[in-house]
């Protein structure tokens, strides 16, 4: 098991427990917030080795966001985006649920920082761990333990980077467009910040955009939802001023066209991730498109995402074969 | 051809020759990753990382980001080991990132899942004495880059040894104002390579015993274009070796036995170089049109093999309006070329072309011939920006191969790439 604790010597980074922020109730593990927070998903998350997420905006007393059509929202000071990663009682087979990890990203003097939280195994409390970790993680209907790692300080940039300056992922409009369950009963979450006075010179409600959920069938399409999912699973990365941009490769849902987004398109810099492969994407045939074979692999030298899994998603890699075979 | 039979069993014998290359040094590792990983995560602007001597194993990468004048510095080559053997997180050994002024030296760095040590988007990057290595037997499986450079400014890479590379030894990207020097490479797939980048200088280097020695790339849909190259007075030797790229990386179409290759770059001189014992081309200039010929291309294009095989070929090139695939202005002279093989190699159809054209005199430089548009001026003159002009002696051979008419025109005219 991992061995976690204060360790002064990250003092100058960030508040060595999680505890000291005050953003949750005792017991922390209930995750009952403390402060006013505001609760939100994403239309569609990231894949990390099937845990949950719950996810927590703070925004301090008397600022706000602005709204953004395409890009995050912007967010004042002293915001804190708080992200719990954890398996499910049932994931476990366990009473209860187990929190692996807390990710804070703070924002202070306009720049981002981010802090990876390790919990202990008594859940009483999450310790910071600039290099990261490993838990062992036995999942119901899953042989043997996997290893969930948790990433280092410096790996949280490897992917929060755009342009050389840290930055949120996932809160951006098109993703924030949904509902969620308030005090109040089921509220779009974009109405919600609007109501907590955190949103401003935001557009007519219908002109919000929307992302589309990945596994749901029945309201987007293949396209929407295979687009959907790599632009939130790759596309922080590959897209212009991202750490990927050196090999042109866009897979954010703005990619300028077919080439950029990775069909018949020849990899730059992929070594061994070429699998002896050609092309990212050939339309058509999911087998012989190299997008598929690095998101089906394990290798580090090879696996995409580069971090934050160490499975393989299934679904995901369903969806893309089904988009692929669906191009002429 | 009446002497084919004994001239076939000659060459059988001397393609059974490519001895297996091996790098097995001894290591008694250590466990040091949480400490060093702090270290780097700590790193004070204006500071140093001493690494002590010893071996040292670790599972995932080691980043230093965001970080103004660190320098990390071990006790040299052979006393401080970094090791990524068995790697678990991550795709690079020693990752470098959006820094200023970094200066890594007096190390080896060995076995990273992907490249040993990459720097990006960082201005002032020194790579001084480093080794980087895959160990083992040199095969297919050995990470892409050993030392890896992209999207920089102001590089520095001088007296490493770098070797076992399934790309590149040393391989600068998309960069500006580089200088590779004084260092040693072989049994990489590309000795030392330049790409897509803009006033570079290579000089004073050892590349020996790769499949080939240096290369001046410029690909298509990257986020620029290269010039300004000088390569000069390098030691290019027996780069013979097999190419042991993974299929679907562009350097998989270098031939085994390539001193220089030059791909669609414009400004480019070569000079006072020792080319030496390749054995196809001491060197090859071409464009990406020639790489587009040479690359397997399926005529069915609903055929479900159409991703399978051949080479990592951008069949859209011509779709990037910045991008130009044709090589100019190229200056070659005074270098000074030698051979001890009569007969090219033959695991690619240059060297085929060049026995069957040429027997035993095989040619020095080799220039592709695929004319762009626009080639001649109005007035009939060559277009100076398509210019290739190469002022070497009269016994040093130089051919146009006419690639893009399956050889028909090839001409061994020393008059050919004259610009007088």
């Amino acid at each position: 098991m991992l061995d976690v604790g204060e360790n002064v010597a990250y003092s100058k980074v960030g508040k060595l427990k999680l505890s000291d922020y005050g953003l949750f109730q005792q017991p922390l593990n209930e995750l009952n917030p403390a402060r006013k927070m505001m609760l939100y998903d994403l239309n569609t998350p990231l894949f990390t080795d099937y845990a949950g997420k719950e996810r927590y905006i703070f925004i301090p007393e008397g600022s706000s966001s602005r709204y953004n059509t395409e890009a995050v929202l912007e967010f004042p000071d002293s915001t804190i985006l708080v992200k719990n990663f954890f398996y499910s009682n049932q994931q476990l087979e366990a009473e209860n649920r187990k929190i692996i990890e807390t990710r804070l990203l703070i924002k202070e003097k306009d720049k981002w920082i981010a802090l990876p939280y390790i919990w202990n195994e008594e859940q009483t409390e999450a310790f910071l761990e600039i290099t990261g970790g490993t838990v062992p993680v036995q999942l119901t209907g899953m042989l043997q333990p996997f290893e969930y790692r948790v990433p280092t300080m410096m790996q949280c940039k490897s992917c929060h980077e755009l342009n050389g300056k840290i930055v949120p992922i996932g809160p951006t409009v098109r993703q924030l467009n949904r509902n969620n369950n308030y005090p109040k009963g089921p509220q779009n979450q974009l109405e919600r910040m609007i109501e907590l006075g955190w949103l401003d010179d935001y557009e007519d409600q219908f002109k919000w955009p929307l992302a589309a959920v990945w596994d749901n069938e029945k309201a987007f399409s293949l396209e929407e939802r295979a687009r959907s999912y790599l632009e939130i699973n790759c596309g922080h990365c590959h897209r212009p001023g991202g750490p990927g941009k050196n090999s042109g490769l866009d897979l954010t849902v703005f990619a300028s066209s077919e080439h950029s987004l990775g069909i018949m398109k020849a990899p730059v810099a992929a070594g061994a991730g070429s699998g002896g492969m050609q092309y990212d994407i050939v339309p058509g045939n999911p087998e012989e498109s190299i997008l598929v074979f690095r998101m089906t692999s394990e290798n580090p030298g090879i696996m995409m995402p580069e971090l934050g899994r160490s499975l393989i998603h299934h679904e995901g890699i369903e969806l893309i074969e089904e988009w692929i075979n669906s191009l002429d | 051809m009446k002497h084919l039979p004994a001239l076939l069993f000659f060459v059988f014998i001397l393609i059974s020759c490519d001895s297996v290359k091996t790098y097995d040094p001894p290591r008694d590792f250590q466990n040091i990753e949480k400490d060093l990983q702090t270290k780097f995560i700590l790193a004070e602007n204006n500071s140093v990382i001493q690494l002590d001597a010893g071996d040292y194993k670790f599972s995932k990468s080691l980043i230093l980001e965001g970080k103004e004048n660190v320098t990390i510095r071990g006790k040299g080559i052979f006393k401080t080991i970094l090791s990524f053997k068995d790697q678990k997180d991550g795709a690079e050994g020693i990752r470098i990132a959006n820094c200023k002024n970094i200066t890594l030296e007096d190390f080896s760095i060995e076995d990273a899942a992907g490249d040993n040590i990459k720097v990006t988007d960082t201005d002032g990057i020194t790579l001084r004495k480093i080794k980087s290595a895959w160990t083992g037997i040199v095969n297919e499986k050995n990470g892409a880059y050993g030392l890896y450079p992209v999207l920089c400014r102001n590089v520095l890479i001088e007296e490493c040894e770098v070797l076992g590379a399934s790309d590149a030894g040393i391989y600068v990207g998309q960069s500006y104002d580089v200088i590779i020097r004084k260092n040693i490479a072989y049994w990489n797939v590309a000795g030392i390579e330049s790409e897509n980048s803009v006033d570079v200088k290579i000089y004073g280097n050892r590349a020996f015993e790769n499949t080939g020695g240096i290369l001046v790339f410029d690909l298509p849909g990257l986020t620029m274009t290269g010039e300004n190259i000088e390569v000069y007075s390098n030691e290019v030797y027996k780069n013979n070796l097999r190419n042991f790229a993974p299929p679907g990386n562009i350097v998989g179409i270098v031939p085994p036995g390539t001193g220089m290759l030059i791909l669609a770059t414009r400004k480019v001189d070569v000079h006072d170089n020792q080319i030496k014992d390749n054995r196809t081309i001491g060197i090859g200039i071409i464009s990406y049109e020639l790489v587009d010929i040479i690359s397997e291309r399926p005529e069915d294009p609903s055929s479900r093999d159409r991703g399978r095989s051949g080479q990592g070929v951008d069949r859209k090139y011509k779709q990037d309006l910045k991008y130009d695939p044709y090589p100019g202005d190229i200056l070659i002279y005074e270098n000074h070329f030698s051979s001890r093989y009569l007969i090219p190699d033959l695991r690619n159809p240059f060297g085929k072309i060049f026995l069957w054209k040429f027997g035993f005199k095989p040619p020095q430089i080799a220039w592709d011939g695929i004319k762009p548009e626009g080639y001649l001026l109005s007035d009939g003159r060559e277009n100076p920006a398509y210019r290739i002009c190469v002022e070497e002696s009269e016994d040093v051979k130089r051919v146009i191969l006419d690639a893009a008419n399956d050889f028909k025109g090839l001409t061994a005219d020393p008059e050919a790439l004259s610009c007088d």
